[in-house]
């Protein structure tokens, strides 16, 4: 195959990722922690019948912790 | 091939249009319904591969050190998922991945692109099966990717548990586990296949509510016009988010391998 000449700028600065994958991680963590606390929080309204509470407080926490997510893998690195 | 013209040869429109008209009639047993062993878009994509495979082997059969035109075109291809997409994303250790990530950005633009391309005009990445199952191969390959290169438990211990106090981790670690595993793919397959699913929708509603409407009423003629040159702007459109899917999913699938080989967080 032909596929081995050098192109132009191969190597690069090296393992910086760019921004579009970063950007869906971001979001796919926004809204993965409120799905998966929403939805322990909805089994949880089911075990103790406490009528849609622990669903609003597992989405509040959900946030909360893809927010935290974001923040910790994404943020300013150390 | 044959199932709108054949509706719109009978002069009867079924508008609006429904999921019914994503499923086109069979080829092998000939015309037959509810058989999808051989249809126009198992053809589609046969003919896709076939192409693609063609294409690569026929452009670097000889290569020249001055290109030709084809090899050029094959090259810049090539080069642009390297160095744009592979190099970019991964870094230096990407380009081993650049084979791949050049097939799967050529299959899925060229079966994104029957989907504009007259008498194919459907893009069997409409039906959800087939994006599911790139989803899933760029699935296995990033967890494999990650598995190799750190072991097993250190994979999924660098995926699963974030840096943070030990005290948040159980409210952190479900988020992880069900970002990573489970909406990737998911998100990977339903982004695609929506996006081909209601590019096809928004032409079959455009052109099929010409016909219906000039149907109705001789009057609304003007208006069915309208309606057909909006089919034109649109296919314009659609052309662009083919090829951004087409990016999208390679940029995406190259980004999940990057997190897989990344060696802290």
């Amino acid at each position: 195959m032909a596929g081995d000449q050098k192109p132009p700028n191969a190597g690069g600065p090296g393992d910086v990722p760019s921004g579009a994958g970063q950007g869906w991680t971001a979001l796919s963590y926004l809204i993965a922690g409120m799905l998966v606390w929403g939805f322990i929080g909805w089994l949880v309204d089911g075990w103790l019948d406490t009528g849609g509470i622990a669903t609003g407080i597992g989405i509040v926490l959900g946030m909360a912790g893809g927010v935290i997510l974001v923040i910790r893998n994404l943020g300013t690195p150390k | 091939m044959f199932g709108q013209s054949n509706v719109l040869a009978q002069g009867e429109v079924n508008f609006p249009p429904s999921v019914e008209d994503f499923y086109l009639p069979s080829i092998a047993p000939w015309g037959a319904h509810n058989n999808y062993w051989f249809t126009k878009i198992t053809f589609m994509v046969w003919l896709a591969v076939g192409i693609l495979i063609l294409f690569f082997l026929l452009t670097y059969r000889k290569p020249q050190l001055v290109p030709t035109k084809k090899q050029w075109i094959a090259e810049s291809i090539y080069g642009f998922v390297r160095n744009n997409i592979a190099v970019d994303m991964i870094g230096h250790q990407g380009v081993r991945f650049a084979p791949y990530f050049t097939t799967l950005f050529c299959f899925v633009l060229l079966t994104n692109f029957f989907a504009i391309v007259p008498f194919f005009q459907i893009s069997p990445n409409s039906h959800i099966a087939f994006p599911a199952f790139l989803a899933l191969i760029s699935y296995v390959l990033f967890n494999w990717v990650g598995i190799k290169k750190h072991g097993f438990g250190k994979y999924f211990k660098h995926a699963l548990i974030p840096p943070a106090p030990w005290y948040i981790l159980p409210l952190l670690i479900p988020i992880e586990a069900f970002s990573t595993f489970l909406v990737r793919p998911f998100s990977l397959a339903v982004r695609l296949f929506a996006n081909m699913f209601a590019g096809h929708m928004l032409l079959l509603v455009f052109t099929l509510g010409g016909f219906a409407m000039l149907n109705a009423n001789a009057l609304l003629a003007p208006v069915s016009v309208l309606s057909w040159v909006m089919t034109v702007a649109l296919t314009f459109l659609e052309f662009l988010v083919i090829v951004l899917q087409a990016y999208v999913f390679t940029v995406l699938t190259a980004s999940y391998v990057q997190g897989a080989l990344a060696e802290e967080h």
